[in-house]
């Protein structure tokens, strides 16, 4: 009697915050929908929803005003056999991608060495090292574009002042030398993000272990070659996935600075999508959506195979 | 097979206000068992990491056959350590473990094999040859560590603290491994511990380290009776040494020692060694072994009976550990005493102390009053 | 002598480690300097020290050149975000870490399993959808994009460190009567701020810098924020450097001046997703 007496809003209230259960590992169920919901409403909505409504797409041809046409698989045949641009993009994404990846990882491991011999300042340095990281890539994209300029880039002059006047060339004007520009850049803004990773698991091994292996007769370099990397191994491995799968969806640093060209040598499978949607002289969002699915289907293939080849199987525990 | 000797060792860390060693010297002859016995922070860690070479020498030498070794790198000392943690390489299986040290020195792959599996044997680690170390439980990690130092048949061994992170029954059993392996291999070792079981059974001869200084070195039993100051008197034995303030004073043709209102005899000290204190005060020690509830046959004549108040009655099976005070509220003592007694706390207890068993320290210096005995 | 040969063999490193660091910091002392020079002062030298500071090339670029209104969308759209996400990626990183239920793994499966999905496959139909409901062009739209394309990171990063906090505190607070939310609110939120404030860092850098997204869904010119605006006056001043630096500091110096008090916390924030 006293129940109904309670106001509704007082109840409702009560209801929501939920009653003390003895065991707080468990919650009545409106308690836990309470707390995940705002999220999971939010990700389905704008995740979940749009990664269906791609796959969807990517089967329809998708014109001006949601004209929709059932294409079937007809877009990703195109795709596969006829669309020249779309391989030059996938060889262009790959040769980033590879070398990308292995020049920032290494870089970043050779940097974190430098800053792990003890050497003067090196917080200051590990600072400084940073910075680049945390600049938009339009910042990035900008600096670099006149960095590579031809008249008055600091590249070809300071090529002039080594006396290589025949290397200065038109970075980003050449088909030949624009892709490998990108990938200097792109080292350049993230070889600090791999350092401070690099730094802090060099110091998390335990330091009685080298000192073991200094005893075992281990000068600095087998002390690197036989303790050191194979001891890193999880966060070598790490890196390389997480490099991997950023490259392979680079967008911003091309746009920004190529654009794509010249004459495609610069063109991502990411900037083909871009352009494919929204600057082309046909409006079809199925086509690039295709694309988009088929470029995602390749990177979860490339991870599942990279992560499968190099991850140790016995946990490193120490 | 080799000396070792440390000359005037010191090592200051920067930030440090005291060095963390000061002009510490040693000699350990070939095939000695040393131990460095010290509490935690006495510098005994960061004499053995300069004698390994894992640490930059602030100045002294550290020599081995002779050589002075401060300019040779670690790796060039033919010295094997065993960690605290082990330091085990945890990507490598055991065999690779106990192999790695050999290959590095090109030791060619028979011999390396042969090594190997030999040391295995002797430490009943053949099974888990193939296994790598997060496999492994902590004593046979700490077993793997040990044959990483003998494969190598080093000069000289080094242990740090190894046995303490395992638990107490293994650390007997291994205690006892330890020193059987040494036997056999007659090298010369040096040990650091903080517990005083291990350096009593294991040592040859201890080395009682305290804030960076030597405080004494000897071998363990005569460093028990002749601790050479209160430090030592009181970090040897379990439970710790009664210290009390006495006066020494003269009676008679006698110097007693007076405390409480008890005068007691000093049988252990010859009249010389005792004039410079006479009249003033001195530290009265007595080991709780050395207190009786009734004398022993043999020693009724020399003990003199101390009256006291019993506080508390630890009974531990084996024996019983007295909690007293002199008198009725005077300085509280430990006693330890046969497991069979009547004694109840609350109670008054006349306690017989062997004059002989006592031990005197001057009181400012703390450093002990040669005996005689 | 044997101090001056180990001196030697440093310089390799010494001189590799002054040479790496003009390259990583160089660039943007040049930006900072060309910000202050007019556009025929650099093209006269260009790598020169600014002779007279142009101050009021700054407020050229924020009021005529409308850098002051990207300031603002920019400002307004990543705090918004920032602000929603840590709120109930916070929650849901609660939740996953503290209950047990049926079909928690699912859900935790499925939200970061978003971290990662390619921009790609999202942006084209993210295009349809706030067309659909008229969010397209509205920064509403694009703060509520920007929650969801950095909530897994945020909900695997506050998950990890919440699942630390020892359980005993909890069932504490449950023996004293604190119910469900009031224990977020009072223990996990204060308890957790370091987490917390790692990914406030790595939402704000990421957004403040994010491009893609931005370029597809706005369009009008008052609703830029800083990189779009940034482009757009390249597009139309390619030549003007002067003045596309002065927009490149506006863009940059929220990000220096944070970094110059909180460099720790930044650095660990912006690793905060990588660091196992």
């Amino acid at each position: 009697m006293a129940e109904s007496a309670a106001p509704p809003r007082a109840r409702f209230v009560a209801w929501l915050a939920g009653g003390s259960i003895a065991d707080s590992r468990q919650a009545p169920m409106r308690t836990i929908l309470l707390f995940l919901a705002p999220a999971l409403i939010v990700y389905a909505a704008f995740t979940i929803y749009p990664v269906l409504r791609t796959f969807y797409n990517s089967v329809h041809t998708i014109g001006p005003r949601n004209a929709q046409t059932f294409v079937g698989l007809d877009n990703f045949t195109a795709l596969l056999t006829q669309d020249r641009v779309f391989w030059k993009a996938v060889v262009n994404t790959s040769i980033f991608t590879v070398v990308g990846t292995i020049g920032d990882v290494l870089g970043g491991l050779l940097l974190a060495l430098c800053l792990f011999a003890k050497v003067p300042l090196a917080r200051t340095l590990r600072v400084v090292w940073f910075t680049p990281v945390l600049m938009s890539y339009v910042v990035v994209g900008i600096i670099w574009v006149w960095l590579y300029d031809y008249d008055w880039g600091l590249v070809n002059l300071l090529l002039g002042w080594l006396g290589l006047e025949s290397w200065q060339q038109s970075w980003l004007g050449d088909p030949a030398t624009a892709l490998w520009a990108l990938v200097v850049t792109h080292l350049w803004k993230w070889l600090g993000f791999n350092m401070i990773i690099f730094l802090a698991a060099l110091h998390a091994l335990p330091e009685e272990v080298l000192g073991a292996a200094e005893l075992d007769n281990c000068g600095w370099f087998a002390k690197l070659f036989h303790i050191i990397i194979p001891m890193l191994r999880p966060t070598l491995v790490n890196l390389l996935v997480l490099s991997f799968i950023g490259k392979m969806m680079m967008f911003d640093l091309v746009w920004i600075m190529t654009g794509g060209g010249p004459l495609w040598s610069t063109e991502t499978v990411s900037t083909y999508v871009y352009k494919r949607a929204f600057n082309w002289n046909t409006f079809d969002l199925g086509y690039p959506s295709a694309i988009a699915v088929l470029w995602f289907i390749m990177i979860l293939l490339f991870v599942m195979l990279i992560t499968r080849l190099l991850r140790s199987r016995d946990r490193l525990e120490f | 097979m080799a000396t070792v000797s440390i000359d005037k060792l010191s090592k200051h860390y920067a930030g440090g206000s005291e060095p963390a060693v000061k002009a510490v010297s040693l000699t350990v002859a070939d095939g000695e068992f040393m131990v460095l016995l010290g509490p935690s922070g006495c510098g005994k860690s960061s004499v053995l990491r300069m004698i390994a070479g894992l640490e930059p020498i602030t100045s002294g030498t550290v020599a081995i056959d002779g050589r002075p070794m401060n300019q040779v790198p670690a790796k060039d000392r033919d010295i094997a350590m065993v960690f605290q943690s082990y330091a085990l390489y945890p990507h490598m299986t055991v065999h690779a473990n106990l192999a790695f040290g050999l290959r590095r020195r090109r030791v060619p792959g028979a011999e390396i094999d042969r090594r190997v599996r030999g040391v295995a044997e002797k430490l009943g680690l053949t099974p888990f040859l193939v296994r790598k170390p997060h496999a492994l439980s902590g004593g046979q990690r700490q077993r793997v560590a040990l044959g990483r130092a003998i494969v190598r048949d080093p000069k000289v061994f080094l242990f740090d603290e190894p046995l303490s992170n395992l638990d107490a029954a293994l650390r007997v059993s291994t205690r006892n491994e330890l020193i059987k392996q040494q036997h056999e291999l007659g090298t010369t070792t040096i040990y650091v511990t903080h517990d005083q079981v291990e350096a009593m059974t294991m040592g040859d001869r201890i080395c009682i380290m305290n804030k960076g200084e030597v405080v004494q070195i000897g071998k363990p039993l005569e460093v028990y009776r002749n601790p050479a100051d209160a430090f030592v008197a009181r970090f040897l034995g379990n439970p710790p040494m009664n210290l009390l303030p006495a006066r020494l004073e003269v009676a008679g043709d006698r110097v007693v020692a007076r405390f409480a209102d008890l005068a007691l005899d000093l049988p252990g000290y010859a009249l010389p060694a005792l004039k410079p204190h006479v009249g003033g005060a001195v530290t009265l020690g007595i080991r709780p072994e050395d207190l009786y509830e009734a004398p022993p046959p043999g020693m009724a004549t020399r003990t003199q009976p101390i009256e006291t108040r019993v506080v508390a009655v630890e009974p531990l099976g084996a024996e019983t550990l007295l909690m007293l005070t002199i008198g009725d509220s005077g300085p509280e003592i430990i006693a330890r005493i046969g497991r069979d007694t009547g004694l109840r706390s609350g109670g008054g207890a006349s306690i017989a102390v062997d004059p002989q068993a006592l031990h005197l320290f001057d009181p400012t210096t703390t450093k002990a009053i040669p005996r005689t005995a | 002598m044997r101090l001056w040969l180990n001196h030697l063999r440093r310089t390799p490193l010494v001189l590799f480690l002054i040479l790496y660091t003009i390259v990583a910091g160089g660039p943007f002392l040049w930006v900072m300097s060309m910000s202050l020079r007019t556009t025929p002062e650099i093209f006269d030298n260009p790598y020169a020290l600014p002779v007279k500071l142009h101050w009021e090339k700054f407020a050229n670029a924020w009021f005529n050149s409308n850098y002051g209104t990207y300031f603002w969308n920019s400002i307004i759209v990543v705090v918004a975000a920032v602000a929603l996400l840590t709120l109930i990626g916070a929650m849901a990183a609660h939740c996953l870490a503290r209950y047990r239920f049926r079909g928690s793994r699912l859900v935790r499966f499925v939200i970061l399993s978003g971290m990662i999905l390619p921009p790609q496959l999202l942006i084209l139909s993210l295009f349809q959808i706030l067309l659909d409901y008229g969010l397209y062009n509205s920064l509403f739209g694009l703060i509520i994009v920007y929650v969801a394309s950095q909530l897994a990171m945020t909900v695997y990063i506050l998950e990890g460190f919440f699942a630390q906090l020892p359980q005993d505190l909890f069932d504490a607070a449950r023996m004293d009567g604190y119910a469900d939310f009031e224990i977020f609110w009072r223990i996990t939120l204060p308890i957790g701020i370091p987490a917390i404030f790692t990914t406030v860092t790595l939402n704000f850098i990421i957004l403040w810098n994010e491009y893609l997204y931005a370029v597809v869904l706005l369009t009008d010119d008052d609703k830029r924020t800083l990189p779009l605006g940034i482009m757009h006056f390249m597009g139309g001043h390619q030549l003007d450097v002067g003045m596309i630096a002065t927009g490149l500091m506006i863009a940059i110096a929220p990000v220096i001046l944070l970094y110059a008090l909180f460099s720790e916390t930044m650095i660990k924030g912006m690793t905060a997703g990588a660091v196992r």
